[in-house]
């Protein structure tokens, strides 16, 4: 007989559960019922295209659990936790609605119960019931004895854990008094059968064992609806909302950065709730506080201000704050009522010109958030409709906007196109056509050292016989700074002059030296109606080896390591190409940092920060990259990115290292290994 | 309130010397290619001031610029800034005048253009730095001229303008309308916003030559100018190093301020 089948102070048992089950549910569809509606506050945004792969997407990554394995390191392994958490719980979610709901509310227990399927399954859930104890156990320890720092303390996951913790043992103690009181006595299921012949084996009367056993189902079955009553009023919305998030993260490039939308007129980017869309609403539900992208975060880890897991939590804050006033149909009146001003308030402005949109906090968070693209929407609405930023970015933009490049004063000291000087290159000229271009890049072009590499580059093209072109002083920027500053109107301007001319020189393939230029051209232009084949320079040399048009035959002797740029790497998925070119030196040893592929720590020149000046902390950026890489024992450190390659010098420099440690650019690297004929 | 504020497109100061070449034959400078005109740093600033009023007073803006097709860049770029029409002066016969060909011309223009309270200029232009036409402009339109500005104010009919002099500033009040050298003291130009990219990429440029404006053929003469340009040169600059030593560090800096003191 199931417990709910009895009566209670003359009240149907039935009458009992369905009364609460109702408040509960209520209570659940009223929550959620809300948030749901503050999401709508934000701006349309199409993410239901591909439904199927979206599904099969999120299915992929919740129901493996990669989502939060893929981070689990030798130092991190909170990952397994989770995992074993959510499969854990998933079979209790199961078992609550067979055992309790059909069960119990709807009176099937004749049919389920006291069968084959209810011991096998009984079992299961014990084996389940002990992992799922043993990682609450370690989160707890994990929480408040020996906290990591991407981790904070807090009452909303102490509430949790021990609801968790309370429903283990219910159900333990619960199926372990239901066996005695029914006189089964077995070792399957384990722990609740053995709590059974314990009880068995003791004095204690069966009437007894009975009233134990309907009190803990009782309160087994509130623990349960009160579960469900809080989640959603707690930071685990996002065990309801990360399932949603994972159908709505973009499918192509994990970092998208939009054009800004055609009827926008005078507020440009995000200064308030509904400047977001939709999707970065629900971002904000699913986020678990978990902190991954705090501790990988490089303006973080180096001292600012900003993390993205506080951004993000108290975006959430401010949103369930400041939404329910928009939601009441009366506008608030009262001056104190109102809510935080949500850019400069909530979010400030050292925290958003902290962010080098390096993407590592993207790249860790399990559930699929999208930092980045929020990061810019504030710059944008700085940047263009309040024109409030540091000195050092309006300098920069500045110089777009009247020479074409974000570069000026003493650091060009050589023009575009001075470079071609003395090389026997074909530079198009207005009509001429080319099917490869070498788009060279601002930094290529203009700052001396990295001319050095551009020469290179040149010199490898001619020797494995490339038929190419370059575009010598009419080359400008691709807008890439623009675009990461915020003044996207800049770079809408550049985009379209640049389409149009790659377009005038019947250009078909483009090699990009810089990745950031690969990224914008690459990702970016075809928002534009730029549809171009773009490659990295490492990809084009990797392939010219593979087809032996160029030989790396010269030994090298030397231990390398290689930093990958984080819009190589991260934001285009190229890892193993610069690593095979190097390893197919001879004599060459490659080595790698702990930080390293995908989970790479920025140079800290990226997102326009190579101009913006580094907002105050403990140490530059570049700085603790440099550590990284002195750990290797390497003697040179290779990049494919003019911006670090700059970066590292200039660290190496200060730190009065260079006898130690050499930067290099990889195409400077196979220019000396290739041979000389 | 109407503003209208001449501009003019220069060199982009920034190039490094090495790629600054002219040609002694004619007297002019070659324009290095690759390297696109700016707008002259002193002008910038005027249309910097004529915005600050605008945001305050309200009223209209209009640019002025004479010089090539290209200078329409330049005028967008103001544009973007916050005024509200511009006007490039294109002609041959407009090219290589001097500062009193150049300010004739541009006295027509704002003639043509009609009612104004308010002429701006840069202080000087930013290639040339003869810091004339401002002046010569002011008399041609018979209105009072303040040069050097470094704030202006609207005070009811009549502006209140602060002026750089040697040592520090005065303070004077002019009627409108009047013409302003703006100085660069003003403060830094403003970054166009996304509106103003906007509006300004909308805007039409109209181009004015000289029979549109009504200037007189004897009054471009070349024969007629005012100004003879006798020669270019690019300064040759040398710089020597020299390392004053000495045996304690006490010594060294002695000898260090006996040198210093030799030079002046
Ligand atoms: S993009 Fe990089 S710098 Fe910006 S918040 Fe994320 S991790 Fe931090
Ligand atoms: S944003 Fe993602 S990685 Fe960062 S705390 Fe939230 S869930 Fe974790």
């Amino acid at each position: 007989m199931s417990p709910v089948s009895a009566t209670y102070w003359g009240i149907s048992g039935y009458i009992i559960f369905w009364v609460f089950f109702v408040v509960a549910a209520g209570l659940f569809v009223q929550r959620t019922w809300f948030l749901f509606r503050l999401i709508r506050l934000g701006k349309p945004e199409n993410r239901f295209d591909h439904m199927g792969q979206r599904i099969n997407n999120m299915v992929r990554e919740v129901v493996t659990q990669r989502c939060s394995l893929k981070s689990v390191t030798r130092k991190d392994l909170a990952g397994f936790g989770h995992a074993f958490l959510f499969w854990g719980f998933s079979l209790f979610f199961l078992s609550y609605i067979i055992f309790i709901g059909l069960a119990g509310g709807f009176g099937l227990a004749s049919i389920i119960l006291g069968g084959t399927f209810e011991r096998v399954f009984s079992s299961i859930l014990d084996i389940a019931g002990l992992f799922v104890t043993i990682a609450i156990v370690w989160a707890a320890i994990r929480r408040y004895i020996v906290r990591p720092a991407r981790l904070q303390m807090s009452a909303e996951a102490g509430i949790i854990m021990g609801m968790v913790f309370g429903l283990m043992l219910l159900h333990f103690l619960g199926d372990g008094f239901g066996l005695a009181s029914a006189g089964v006595t077995t070792s399957w299921p384990p722990i609740s059968g053995a709590i059974a012949r314990l009880l068995s084996g003791s004095s204690i009367s069966n009437l007894t064992l009975k009233h134990v056993y309907y009190s803990l189902w009782w309160l087994h079955y509130f623990l349960i609806l009160s579960f469900a009553v809080y989640v959603p009023r707690s930071k685990h919305m996002h065990i309801l909302a990360s399932i949603f998030n994972e159908i709505f993260i973009p499918l192509g490039q994990k970092v998208v950065i939009e054009p800004i939308p055609v009827e926008e007129q005078e507020n440009f980017g995000i200064s308030k709730i509904q400047d977001f869309t939709w999707k970065d609403l629900l971002d904000l539900y699913s986020c678990a506080v978990c902190g991954r992208c705090h501790a990988s975060c490089p303006a973080q880890l180096t001292g600012k201000t900003l993390s993205p897991r506080e951004v993000i939590h108290n975006l959430k804050e401010h949103l369930l704050e400041a939404g329910s006033a928009l939601l009441t149909p009366q506008p608030v009146t009262a001056k104190d009522g109102q809510p935080k001003e949500m850019l400069g308030g909530v979010v400030t402005e050292p925290e958003i010109w902290a962010c080098t949109t390096c993407g590592a906090c993207q790249e860790v968070c399990p559930v699929g958030i999208e930092h980045v693209r929020k990061i810019i929407g504030f710059r944008r609405n700085l940047t263009m409709s309040q024109s409030k930023m540091p000195e050092s970015a309006q300098l920069m933009l500045r110089n777009m906007q009247s020479r074409g490049n974000p570069w000026a004063g003493v650091q060009s000291m050589r023009l575009r196109g001075d470079w071609t000087s003395g090389l026997d290159l074909k530079i198009l000229a207005d009509g001429d056509t080319t099917d490869t271009l070498f788009w060279v890049g601002c930094t290529g072009a203009l700052v001396e050292r990295n001319v050095k590499a551009t020469l290179a580059m040149a010199k490898v093209f001619k020797a494995a016989g490339v038929d190419f072109a370059v575009l010598g002083d009419a080359e400008t920027c691709c807008g890439d700074p623009a675009r990461r500053a915020g003044y996207d109107f800049q770079f809408q301007v550049m985009a379209e002059q640049n389409i149009e001319m790659f377009k005038s020189h019947g250009i078909k393939q483009i090699i990009t030296s810089c990745p950031h230029c690969l990224n914008t051209i690459k990702n970016e232009y075809p928002q534009y109606g730029g549809e171009f084949k773009v490659v990295h320079y490492t990809e084009f040399i990797a392939d010219l080896i593979k087809q032996d048009k160029i030989k790396l035959s010269n030994e090298l002797n030397s231990t390398l390591t290689f930093h990958d740029p984080c819009y190589l790497g991260r934001y285009n998925h190229i890892y193993q190409e610069p690593r095979g070119i190097l390893q197919s030196i001879p004599n060459a040893k490659l080595t790698e940092m702990e930080r390293s592929k995908s989970s790479s720590f920025c140079c800290g020149g990226g997102g326009g920060l190579m101009w913006i000046e580094e907002q105050p902390g403990t140490t530059k950026i570049s700085h603790m990259r440099l550590e990284d890489a002195l750990k290797t024992g390497a003697d040179t450190v290779v990049t494919a990115c003019p911006y670090c390659l700059q970066m590292f010098e200039e660290s190496i420099e200060h730190k009065g290292i260079q006898s130690k440690l050499k930067a290099l650019d990889l195409v400077e690297i196979v220019e000396a290994a290739m041979k000389q004929s | 309130m109407h503003t209208i504020i001449c501009v003019k497109q220069v060199l982009d100061p920034e190039i490094p010397p090495a790629k600054f070449k002219i040609d002694p034959e004619t007297k002019k400078v070659i324009p290095p290619a690759g390297v696109p005109p700016v707008i002259s740093v002193f002008d910038e600033r005027a249309v910097e001031a004529a915005c600050r009023l605008k945001d305050k007073n309200k009223g209209k803006i209009t640019i002025i610029s004479m010089g090539s097709a290209k200078a329409a860049d330049v005028v967008r770029h103001t544009l973007s800034m916050g005024a509200d029409d511009g006007i490039v002066l294109t002609d041959d016969a407009f090219e290589n005048l001097d500062s009193f060909g150049t300010a004739y011309v541009l006295s027509k223009a704002i003639k043509k253009i009609g009612a104004f309270d308010l002429v701006l200029c840069g202080r000087q232009a930013a290639d040339w730095g003869a810091g004339q036409v401002g002046s010569i402009l002011g008399e041609m339109l018979g209105i009072p001229i303040i040069t050097l500005a470094c704030n202006i104010e609207v005070t009811g009919q009549a502006l209140k303008i602060r002026r750089i002099v040697r040592d520090g500033f005065e303070v004077l009040e002019a009627p409108m309308p009047s013409l302003i050298t703006v100085s660069s003291e003003i403060g830094l130009p403003r970054l166009p916003g996304g509106m103003g990219l906007m509006m300004a990429r909308r805007k039409v440029i109209p181009t004015w030559k000289a029979v549109d404006i009504g200037a007189e053929a004897a009054m471009l003469d070349k024969a007629n100018s005012h100004t003879e340009v006798t020669g270019l040169s690019v300064p040759t600059r040398k710089s020597e190093c020299e390392m004053i030593t000495g045996v304690t560090l006490v010594e060294a800096a002695g000898n260090l301020a006996a040198r210093i003191i030799k030079l002046v």
